[in-house]
């Protein structure tokens, strides 16, 4: 049995932030999560928005927010400083935040030789923020033989003009792979064996100093390197201090598919700071609760191989996530049920979920799929926002119904926005319940 | 390229026969009339064994689900899996097949089993349940009786592959994304027949002494182009891809056959099927709920936890049923699919519309592809004036020695790692589909789509149905592509991008079954391909190209 003032589920974006800002103002925190969130296989920016055709991230939120039932509605306002505060814990961990909800949307690349949509980057890939000049070059290089990053097809797809959404884009796209030391013929080496290898000082000079001559043999006048994002992992502010010294243009990272560097960059940076504040982390497990007659939630279960954990808490954020994360599962067709406490799910009809082309520029109705909630976070019953479900339940990130965090990449900041929200709403409150078995417990929690 | 099984030539002005359809049946029949010395081509609208060759259930049959309403079907099934056991090994794995009677299969059907089996030639022998309750710990417990009969598991790309590899040796190729868009008749004759190259547009004419209709499902369009009146009764199947093989077994109802009632063990899967449902459009067929749900209410029956299992996805083909219903004058109105015969016809225009050239070959199924082929070969052969024997049932099919042929996916695992290990350039880590084997594809088969790689190497028919290595082929096919100097600057006009078609594809599989974790599993890969690669951006830019006929 573990005690704590407040129990965190999930160990996402959202999750962290709660459990970072309720630790930092002193409560006991602990967070338990089943396993890794969207933070391993985001893109690595920081999405508050981005609606075709929106000048900026500020004005996609300001629209959203004109969305009955949109998360934005009643949190839009929480944006601007949960971004400030995430930048600044960021940038105590040397991962340095670039770019503003104010500031224009821009195409960047992405590892296909697409683009998509950003404003809000980690330093890394901050090069590619920039408009383009007409006469730069923009080289894709990575190594030889990766599988995860393919030049030739990174510039074949990024030589069409659609392909920048209508943005500036460079004049000459070159691609250039790259042998790299000790690791010719090394094909199945993920992203995350590169970055190991690209924080040792040694190796990463030799390896820059091969991509440095190759670039510089191939492309001459202004440009920019667009590299795989594999920097380093837990050195990365060095790493990407030696590729700017060493490479002759401006580099910047580029996400891969899952597991993402700069994501993992971003939980280590916040677990570090949740245990620097006395937070507890606890990943593996399946969780459960139930809300109790007087409609609080006094205790939380994981079921592990041995044992169960039985965590008491004096409250909870509940921060799943929805369908990717494991926060929302449909047993069977038409079934969607939240996992954790059984909370009603809001969502389209069933045999309406999902459109006919996946790519459909609607977005997928299923995406909107989550628990309703007050103003407060409260969870509620869909349709019945004036009566909380559990008083002491707060709920944040993409288990908030209404979002569509793929077609309108409104996800970090619905994450950063309500877990501070949920943070602020939970903090100072009674460790515990006021009756019973559980009170004469949290009178020891003190 | 020596030994290419497609050509990238232009089509030869004059040949002997053109076979239309690249299924299992126009590959046998190129390989039947290249053994006997004719020049043939064979012409798809779409990719080799796309079609209903490709999107069956797997099965080599043994008959004995015909011993009831089709004795002729079921003796030919028996006679043609012991040919393919022989010609073909390494498409098939014997994984014998038991008819079991569930509480809810009805005792005078159980009881004839095993006389039925007899009278067709079909081998079986009664399984005490101990025995088949220890080989197959999934199945129903209350299950009563079961019989053991050489049913088998095929895989159908290889074996048309295998069958066009045999072909191109005597120098008959076929040509891929190839339709016939029309036909000239001079009288009785057809004179010439125009070919559209799909990915081009280009539409060239050529004049075959014979045109053979291998088109399946799709003969009544063809011989409506040659102005002949064929009336096709396509029937759809749909069949649920499980992520486990909880058989090692081809399992099948003792009943007449219906919905649900078989599985069979496919690779690293096992497939369950199927629904008979008439349609009447061959190029536009989907799975749906009701069917869904069907199946599985019925599969139950065989496997109780059953709807606790994953599925990866659903998918369906349509069977060439041939009514022959004109023949006696009645009209398919309200016809019960499963009392068409399954056995198959060749027609021979000739006889039956004074069309001198053009025969169709209709009806039947995988297992017996090869009779098909050397029966239509015979009439072709007759036309012709050349005596010559068929050798097809005699010869071993090429490849067939390979020990990498009907693979284990331990196999393929031992393979990469003899050959450099964990360093072999894993493309598909469910199926185990290196970068090698893929450039190997690729150098023989492009262009062609990542679903064509699919077919012929599993790539991403694995528990991700292809989160992750669809991005890896694009990037082979890129870097390869760029090999070939194609002018990489714009896509050619109408081509559908290759990884958001394939993404499409996958799409359509798995979004009838969305649900559980194969619907966390697509929105993993949605949030790689939309959050992650911004795909939406190469769909958008496709767009701007044009409509092209996908």
């Amino acid at each position: 049995m573990a005690r704590a003032d407040v129990a965190v589920v999930g160990a996402g974006l959202a999750g962290l932030t709660a459990a970072i800002r309720l630790a930092a103002g002193g409560a006991r925190v602990h967070v338990l999560a089943t396993g890794h969130a969207a933070t391993h296989w985001a893109p690595g920016g920081i999405d508050l928005g981005a609606l075709p055709g929106a000048a900026s991230s500020q004005a996609s939120i300001d629209r959203l927010a004109g969305i009955d039932g949109h998360p934005y509605a009643f949190l839009a306002g929480e944006v601007p400083a949960a971004l400030a505060w995430l930048r600044a814990t960021m940038g105590s961990a040397g991962l340095d935040l670039v770019g503003d909800a104010a500031d224009p949307l821009r195409a960047i690349p992405t590892s296909i030789g697409a683009t998509r949509l950003a404003a809000v980057l980690p330093d890394g890939m901050a090069a590619a923020l920039p408009a383009w000049a007409p006469d730069e070059t923009l080289v894709i290089c990575g190594p030889a033989g990766f599988r995860d990053f393919w030049p030739a097809a990174i510039a074949a797809n990024l030589r069409r003009e659609a392909s920048w959404r209508g943005q500036s884009r460079p004049e000459r796209i070159e691609a250039i792979a790259v042998e790299l030391p000790g690791i010719a013929g090394r094909h199945n080496l993920s992203g995350l064996d590169l970055a190991r290898l690209f924080d040792e000082p040694a190796w990463r000079a030799t390896a820059l100093d091969a991509m440095a001559r190759a670039i510089e043999g191939r492309v001459h006048g202004p440009g920019r390197i667009a590299l795989p994002a594999v920097l380093g992992l837990d050195d990365h502010p060095a790493v990407l201090a030696a590729a700017r010294a060493r490479l002759p243009f401006a580099p910047f990272e580029v996400a891969l598919v899952p597991p993402s560097l700069p994501g993992l960059r971003l939980f280590a940076a916040l677990r570090s700071e949740l245990r620097r504040h006395g937070g507890r982390l606890q990943v593996g497990e399946a969780v459960r609760g139930t809300i109790g007659a007087d409609g609080r939630v006094a205790e939380l279960r994981a079921t592990a191989a041995a044992r169960e954990f039985v965590l008491t808490a004096g409250s909870v954020v509940l921060a799943t996530g929805g369908i990717a994360g494991g926060g929302i599962v449909a047993d069977r067709p038409g079934s969607l049920t939240e996992t954790v406490l059984g909370l009603p799910v809001d969502g389209p009809e069933p045999g309406h979920w999902l459109l006919n082309d996946p790519f459909d520029p609607a977005g997928q109705p299923l995406e909107s799929a989550g628990v309703r909630t007050d103003s407060r976070l409260r969870p509620v019953a869909p349709g019945k926002p004036g009566a909380p479900l559990a008083g002491n339940v707060r709920i944040a990130g993409s288990l908030l119904a209404g979002q569509r965090y793929l077609r309108d990449r409104c996800g970090d900041g619905v994450a950063i926005a309500s877990g501070s929200l949920a943070a602020r709403e939970l903090a100072g409150r009674p460790p515990v319940a006021s009756q019973g078995s559980v009170a004469a417990i949290a009178g020891g929690v003190g | 390229m020596m030994g290419r099984m497609t050509s990238r030539r232009p089509l030869p002005r004059s040949v002997d026969v053109l076979i239309v359809g690249g299924g299992a049946t126009g590959a046998g029949l190129l390989r039947d009339l290249a053994r006997r010395g004719l020049g043939a081509i064979l012409v798809d609208k779409g990719d080799l064994a796309s079609g209903t060759s490709g999107r069956y259930h797997g099965l080599l049959h043994s008959g004995a689900r015909y011993i009831a309403r089709d004795p002729q079907a079921a003796r030919e099934c028996m006679v043609e899996n012991g040919v393919l056991r022989r010609i073909a090994p390494a498409c098939i794995e014997d994984t014998g097949g038991v008819y079991v009677a569930t509480p809810d299969d009805p005792d005078d059907y159980v009881d004839a089993f095993p006389a039925r089996c007899a009278a067709v030639g079909i081998p079986c022998v009664e399984e005490p349940l101990e025995a088949l309750f220890q080989r197959e710990p999934a199945l129903n417990r209350r299950i009563r009786r079961g019989y053991r009969i050489p049913d088998a598991s095929l895989e159908p790309w290889q074996l048309v592959e295998a069958n066009l590899r045999d072909a191109a040796e005597r120098g008959s190729q076929a040509l891929p994304y190839h339709q016939v868009v029309g036909m000239e008749r001079s009288g009785s004759f057809v004179s010439s027949v125009s070919i559209a190259d799909v990915r081009s547009g280009t539409v060239e004419r050529i004049a075959p002494r014979i045109i053979v209709s291998a088109t399946g499902a799709w003969a009544g369009r063809l011989a409506g182009l040659a102005g002949i009146d064929l009336a096709m009764s396509p029937s759809k199947g749909t069949m649920l891809v499980y992520n486990q093989r909880m058989t090692d077994t081809v399992i099948s109802r003792c009943k007449m056959p219906g919905d649900g009632d078989i599985m069979v063990p496919v690779h690293t899967v096992a497939i369950l099927g199927t629904t008979d449902i008439p349609v009447d459009d061959p190029d536009n067929y989907e799975a749906t709920p009701a069917e869904i749900e069907a199946l599985i209410d019925e599969g139950e029956k065989l496997f109780p936890d059953l709807r606790r299992m994953r599925i990866l996805r659903a998918y369906a083909g349509v069977r060439p049923l041939y009514a022959a219903a004109e023949v006696h004058g009645a009209t398919s109105a309200g016809r019960a699919d499963r009392e068409i015969s399954r056995a198959h016809a060749v027609i021979d225009h000739e006889r039956r519309d004074g069309v001198t050239n053009f025969v169709s070959i209709v009806g039947g199924k995988l297992t017996t592809y090869r009779l098909m082929a050397e029966q239509t070969a015979d009439v072709v052969c007759a036309k012709l004036g050349i005596n010559q024997p068929c050798t097809t049932a005699d010869e071993v099919l090429p490849g067939q020695g390979d020990p990498r042929g009907y693979y284990w996916l331990g196999d393929r695992l031992a393979a990469s790692e003899a050959t450099g290990g964990g360093d072999a350039g894993l493309i598909c880590e469910c199926e185990l589909v290196t970068r090698p084997m893929l450039e190997a594809f690729l150098a023989e088969r492009m262009p062609c789509s990542l679903d064509d790689v699919r077919r012929s190497t599993r790539l991403g028919m694995g528990p991700c149905q292809g989160a992750f290595c669809t991005f890896r082929a694009a990037g082979v096919l890129a870097a390869l592509d760029d090999g070939l100097e194609r002018a990489a600057d714009e896509p050619e006009a109408g081509v559908e991008d290759p990884l958001v078609a394939f993404l499409r594809e996958r799409y359509r599989g798995t979004r009838p079954i969305a649900w559980g974790r194969q619907l966390q599993e697509l929105w993993l890969a949605a949030g790689i391909y939309q959050g992650v690669l911004g795909v939406d951006a190469l769909v958008a830019a496709e767009a701007t190209v044009g409509d092209g006929p996908g």
